[in-house]
């Protein structure tokens, strides 16, 4: 069979590149572990109360090591809690300090809504039934906010919190 | 004209048609091979750059 030169010249590029990809992909799946941020544990939508790390005093920021801490966020429409400081107010905005180990799990009792945290790679989505959970480091210090980027209703565009990431 | 003739001709005939195709000048395809080369760098580049934004972060 006849190619053409230039043919030849584009299908090793596409080929070529296919591999690149496919490698890639599965290196960062099968090698790293990367899956979807909300693949593993399921609970009840209607009472997500009764899951330990979505009970009232368990909202929030705790630290549960020595540089480690976990946040847990009850996301519904159209606001992110994230428990009540120590006048009884929602809290609105939380810190951590840079370099920390942080696993952000939340979830939502209502209908989906996004979790970003812009300008960083913590970015889920919130399914009723099953709780998102992203590990991360956050090494630059500043103001990050938590947006819905999942549109979930009249009040969608309201729905933030802020994160400090403190040196 | 006899039967061996008319053969002679026929296969005569062949050879130059083979030679014709073979001589076939290759289409130019200068503008397919830049279009085709634009897209796939555009998609090289535009993957790299979200992979190196999810790095960097
Ligand atoms: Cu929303």
């Amino acid at each position: 069979m006849h190619v053409h030169k230039y043919e030849k010249i584009w299908l090793t590029f596409g080929i070529g590149s296919l591999l690149v990809f496919l490698i890639v992909l599965g290196w960062g799946a099968f090698y790293q572990g990367t899956q979807p941020p909300s693949c593993l544990v399921t609970l009840n939508p209607q009472n997500v109360q009764a899951h330990n790390s979505f009970k009232e005093e368990n909202l929030g920021v705790q630290q549960v090591g020595e540089n480690e801490y976990v946040v847990n966020v009850l996301a519904s429409a159209f606001n992110y809690d994230l428990g009540k400081d120590e006048e009884g107010a929602p809290v609105k905005k939380i810190r951590i300090p840079a370099g920390a180990n942080v696993t952000f799990q939340a979830t939502t009792s209502d209908v989906v809504h996004g979790f970003h945290l812009s300008g960083t790679n913590v970015n889920m989505m919130l399914e009723p039934g099953y709780i998102s959970d992203y590990e991360t480091t956050l090494d630059n210090p500043g103001e990050y906010t938590l947006v819905c980027n999942e549109y979930c209703g009249v009040g969608h565009h309201m729905m933030s919190a802020i994160v400090e990431v403190y040196e | 004209m006899s039967k061996q003739s008319a053969l002679k001709q026929s296969s005569a005939h062949d050879v130059h048609e083979v030679e014709d195709i073979e001589t076939h000048e290759e289409p130019n395809l200068k503008g397919t091979f830049a279009a085709v080369m634009f897209i796939g760098v555009f998609i090289v580049v535009s993957w790299i750059g979200v992979y190196a934004l999810y790095m960097y972060r």
